[in-house]
């Protein structure tokens, strides 16, 4: 059988991730990379559409605490993030599929780690089912 | 004398409270009736199924539907009515966005058949008998539909020409609905027979939203004595109004009671719960980090306040609908 290989969906914010390599040079490099000019872009309608459209997890990466170009854009995010697991669950589908890191990295070169990581939890989760 | 156009009127998984709604026209009704002749409304008149078959394909000017799609019964009579009708009406919130059945969804078939026929205390049941699709009693085999294991809108099983939401609809988007198919003054196919703005809108507490909401707790309705002229989100207590097309008549607001959503999305939207809690997340203070967490966390289920008319035409929710109908 062929292993599963899950299909994570990541948003990042361009204030805090990547913004000195450049999305030329990191999209290559990085599968399913959407950035936004803030995390507190990606709609809740986004995320479950990732999910919808074969998703099996979705990544979001915002600023650290106090440091949004909107003031507080990455703590939007946090609430919508914190919301939308308890829907998932409703759902029965895990929280630990929609994760949001507060850091930043300008080089943007620790995205894929930060992918691959989550995507070692899907692994153990399986392939994304809906109740 | 041209003969009367002909209408029907039919529940599915429906609490009749969308006949109630036709009903509600009053004298209306007999204009209506003076105007068309209702020739299938099994819920205020003895009709059977045959009499429906018996009509010729597209003899109804217009079928009206209300209710979700449930079992093979409400399948069969939804695709009968389509072939049947000219017009197909989803009317009511459950047949337009699946409503409150739909919350169904979010447990299987198996949990709902065992804690209804079994595990509910005030359930006896000691033979563990659950109902099935065919029973031998003597030489004869009684049949009851199928439950599906989902509940579907009725657009995910039959084609819909247009949708008229609300739980139930008011009387004048009914009687303005009914006109317009007699009339023959009707918008383009797919329409919404409903105000194209969010509830917001219209709502006469609007007068009194801050320029900047910030939620500092969240309340609930039956918490508090909610001032009634006041807009509910600025008193912490969660209003669906934001999210939802208007049209209602703000009924609900008129009695101090925070909207709930049963008009569904405004046009453009897909799925209105997402946007709700993008919504929400922005009026609930930032605070420190952390903090916003505390909040949320006093949100009482998310999924159910947000998709409580329209989890079956959710994104995750019409996910799963790939199989029968």
């Amino acid at each position: 059988m062929e292993a599963f290989d899950p299909k994570v969906v990541c948003f990042s914010c361009d204030f805090g991730w990547g913004y000195v390599s450049g999305h030329n040079a990191l999209s290559p490099k990085i599968e399913n990379w959407i950035p936004v000019t803030c995390s507190s872009k990606v709609d809740s309608a986004y995320i479950l559409e990732a999910f919808e459209k074969g998703a099996d997890g979705v990544l979001i990466l915002g600023c650290p605490e106090g440091r949004c170009h909107f003031e507080d854009g990455n703590f939007r995010t946090e609430k919508k993030v914190y919301l939308l697991q308890k829907v998932l669950e409703t759902y029965g589908i895990e929280k630990e599929r929609l994760r949001m890191v507060l850091s930043n990295n300008p080089g943007g070169e620790e995205i894929p780690g930060l992918i691959d990581s989550m995507k070692e939890v899907l692994i153990k989760l399986g392939p994304m089912k809906t109740r | 004398m041209a003969e009367k156009s002909k209408i029907a009127v039919c529940w599915l998984a429906s609490c009749a409270g969308c006949d109630e709604a036709i009903v509600d026209l009053n004298e209306g009704v007999l204009q209506v009736a003076e105007a068309v002749d209702v020739v299938f409304w099994p819920v205020a008149l003895d009709f059977k199924y045959s009499h429906l078959e018996s009509l010729g394909d597209q003899e109804l000017a217009l079928g009206v539907l209300h209710g979700s799609v449930r079992n093979s019964e409400q399948e069969e009579v939804a695709k009968l009515m389509r072939k049947k009708s000219k017009v197909i009406l989803a009317f009511g919130s459950c047949a337009c966005f699946g409503g409150t059945p739909g919350l169904a969804n979010f447990r299987s078939k198996e949990d709902i058949f065992e804690w209804v026929y079994r595990d509910a205390p005030t359930v006896v049941n000691p033979d563990g008998r659950f109902p099935q699709t065919k029973t031998r009693v003597n030489e004869n085999v009684l049949t009851l539909p199928e439950f599906y294991d989902h509940v579907y809108t009725l657009e995910q099983v039959i084609d819909v020409d247009y949708y008229l939401p609300g739980c139930p609809p008011p009387p004048d988007l009914v009687r303005n609905a009914i006109n317009a198919v007699i009339s023959g003054d009707l918008p383009p196919k797919g329409s919404t027979l409903a105000q194209r703005t969010a509830l917001c809108d219209t709502c006469p507490r609007n007068k009194t939203k801050p320029e900047r909401i910030e939620i500092t707790a969240v309340r609930r309705i039956h918490e508090v004595e909610a001032d009634p002229e006041t807009c509910f989100l600025a008193q912490g207590i969660i209003c669906m109004g934001f999210a939802t097309r208007g049209g209602c008549g703000e009924t609900c607001i008129g009695v101090n009671t925070p909207c709930r959503g049963c008009f569904g999305p405004v046009p453009g939207v897909d799925d209105a719960g997402a946007k709700a809690l993008s919504a929400l997340s922005c009026l609930v203070k930032a605070g420190q980090y952390g903090e916003p967490r505390k909040l949320m966390e006093s949100i009482d289920d998310p999924a159910g306040y947000v998709y409580r008319f329209s989890q079956p035409s959710s994104i995750l929710g019409r996910k799963r609908r790939e199989r029968h109908v």
